[in-house]
């Protein structure tokens, strides 16, 4: 008898638990009322989402305004599964909030890139970029940058068609101080059945790119070659693909105005002697450098949290 | 008895916890198989798609080509269509390349060195090749659709496409007059100029990449861009390449093509609704 009054408590007690629960997740009427008070009595975004939605957080199928039942007819389905749906007013808003928020937050993105303009030389850009977003549209930043050179099939074939041997430099280190702004936002749907969001930015930059010469002469690449720090303003522009809330896929096409020295052509049939006669007398050019790179932004902190009520 | 109340008491109690269990089971959101966008307009689905427009190949070593062009595209679904494309070259524009490499040679006429390989000025500038047309067929897939807000002003829908499979037919000539096409053997003597250059002319079948965008002005005008690549058998300077020392339709070798065109295009019939 004891063991009946025991198990007879613990169903009362489960039963007293699931209705709770279901209680909880908005499932009966019974919570209308409560959230009617909540709604007139408590500040913050509780009282906020009371303001924008009906007290109960379920759809009132029996309304007599009706429209809540129209939307259940639309988005539901058929009528036969109206008593079981618990679709929440809340589930729908009118404006969706952003899917990312950056303001505030540090972007790290590393970068691999490819010079594409270059007919002779190709350069690939490993970089590293390093964003503050002072609002969700405008940031600053560093971009720290390492180049690896290929010369182009161009390049061996100008000395067999022509009989001419190119001047090149290469690029090896370079360095940005960039600001960012993003004009356009956006989403798309992948065939119509997710969201996607992704922005476009624009960004200038100013920085330095250490070149060196690649002497015509490969005998000479030692005694003759010099390095040069060239000054380097830039812009670009790019988009973000939004994909956690903390992970982006970030393109990005981009001119590095390289301020450069290119090695002398011998003045007179006399040539430079060496690596400081030639930086003397070498020309200025002003190359265009455009870079198209990928990377994956990566923020902290890791997530964010909205700032007003949806 | 009293086994059967506890068997009844246990009863009564799985059937209390199991009951809401099971309705959470079926409590499933009604939005959860529903398509991502309702209510939009079938801006590609069963339309055809006229465009004419403009653009130019991008990232070649002689010549830049400005083109005039059309489409014509059927878009069999919203995400898949075949397109047709012309475009015919209404100015050739030389390169910065071009230029250093052509000024570096004698302008006399004569060769500066005696190497035989090297033109003189006239001889290397007539022999490279120029793009009189680029036509031929795709197929586009467009797995991107949306709308994007520019300043949070104006709106637009768009969409991404991709070009895969393309098939090309490229036409070129030459930029002058040329002693031999590649199509005949070459002079075996060395001091013959004509051993090294010959003239790149007629239709070149090859394949095309491609990317490219819609902006759409409501639901009838796009504008379109498409940046593409077509691949075929080319020689841009008329010779040698394979450095057998002499130039013949053996130094035709693929090469990439870039290609920006954009588009004004219309769509019709009218735009339908979706569920």
């Amino acid at each position: 008898m004891k063991r009946l009054a025991i198990s007879l408590s613990v169903c009362v007690a489960l039963l007293g638990w699931t209705a709770t629960g279901h209680a909880k997740r908005g499932g009966g009427k019974a919570a209308a009322p409560a959230a009617d008070e909540n709604a007139g009595g408590e500040g913050g975004d509780k009282a906020a989402g009371g303001e924008a939605a009906p007290a109960s957080e379920s759809l009132d199928t029996t309304s007599p305004e009706g429209e809540p039942a129209k939307i259940e007819e639309e988005i539901g389905g058929p009528k036969a599964q109206r008593p079981t749906t618990t679709l929440s007013w809340q589930d729908i808003v009118v404006v969706p909030r952003k899917a990312f928020i950056k303001s505030g937050r540090l972007e790290l993105a590393p970068i691999a890139g490819i010079t594409v303009n270059d007919n002779l030389i190709r350069h690939y850009m490993f970089a590293v970029d390093l964003n503050y977003f002072l609002t969700d549209a405008l940031w600053v930043g560093l971009q720290g940058q390492y180049f690896v050179k290929q010369l182009s099939t161009q390049a061996e074939l100008v000395g067999l068609q022509f009989n001419r041997i190119s001047t090149m430099n290469r690029y090896l280190y370079g360095g940005q101080f960039n600001m960012g702004y993003v004009p356009v936002y956006g989403k798309f749907a992948w065939f119509n059945r997710s969201i996607v969001h992704w922005e476009i930015w624009a960004l200038g930059g100013i920085g330095v790119t250490l070149t060196e010469n690649i002497s015509r002469d490969p005998a000479d690449q030692d005694s003759k070659a010099f390095k040069n720090t060239a000054l380097t303003p830039s812009f670009g522009i790019g988009s973000r693909f939004f994909l956690t809330q903390w992970l982006t896929v970030n393109f990005a096409l981009r001119d590095y105005l390289i301020i450069d020295k290119y090695e002398p052509l011998p003045m007179g049939g006399v040539a430079c002697t060496d690596s400081v006669d030639c930086k003397a007398k070498a020309p200025g050019v002003v190359v265009n450098n455009f870079v198209a790179y990928v990377g994956v932004g990566m923020y902290l902190p890791t997530k964010f949290s909205y700032k007003t009520p949806r | 008895m009293l086994l059967n109340k506890h068997r009844f008491a246990l009863l009564v109690a799985l059937a209390t916890v199991a009951a809401p269990l099971a309705a959470q089971a079926q409590r499933k959101s009604p939005l959860a198989d529903a398509p991502a966008i309702r209510k939009r307009f079938e801006l590609r689905s069963s339309r055809i798609e006229l465009g004419a427009g403009a653009g130019s190949t991008i990232n070649q070593d002689y010549f830049h080509t400005v083109m005039i062009g059309a489409r014509l595209a059927y878009h069999i679904t919203d995400w898949v269509s075949l397109g047709l494309f012309g475009n015919f070259g209404v100015a050739q524009v030389s390169t910065g390349f071009q230029g250093r490499v052509i000024d570096s040679l004698d302008p006399a006429g004569m060769r500066m060195t005696n190497v035989d390989r090297e033109p003189d000025k006239t001889g290397a500038e007539n022999a490279l090749q120029q793009i009189s047309s680029i036509m031929g067929a795709q197929l586009e897939w467009t797995p991107f659709t949306g709308k994007y807000s520019l300043f949070g002003k104006l709106f637009s829908a768009y969409d991404f496409y991709l070009v895969a499979p393309g098939i090309a037919a490229v036409n070129v000539k030459t930029a002058g007059a040329v002693a031999r096409s590649c199509d005949t053997a070459a002079p075996q003597d060395e001091t013959n100029p004509d051993k090294y250059v010959c003239a790149v002319k007629g239709t070149k079948l090859g394949g095309k990449l491609g990317v490219g965008f819609h902006s759409f002005f409501g639901q009838t005008v796009a504008l379109g861009v498409e940046l593409s690549d077509v691949i075929a058998q080319l020689n841009p300077s008329g010779r040698d390449v394979n450095g057998d020392g002499q130039a013949d339709k053996n130094d035709l070798s693929w090469t990439h093509t870039l290609l920006l065109t954009g588009n004004l295009t219309v769509y019709f019939p009218s735009a339908k609704i979706s569920p």
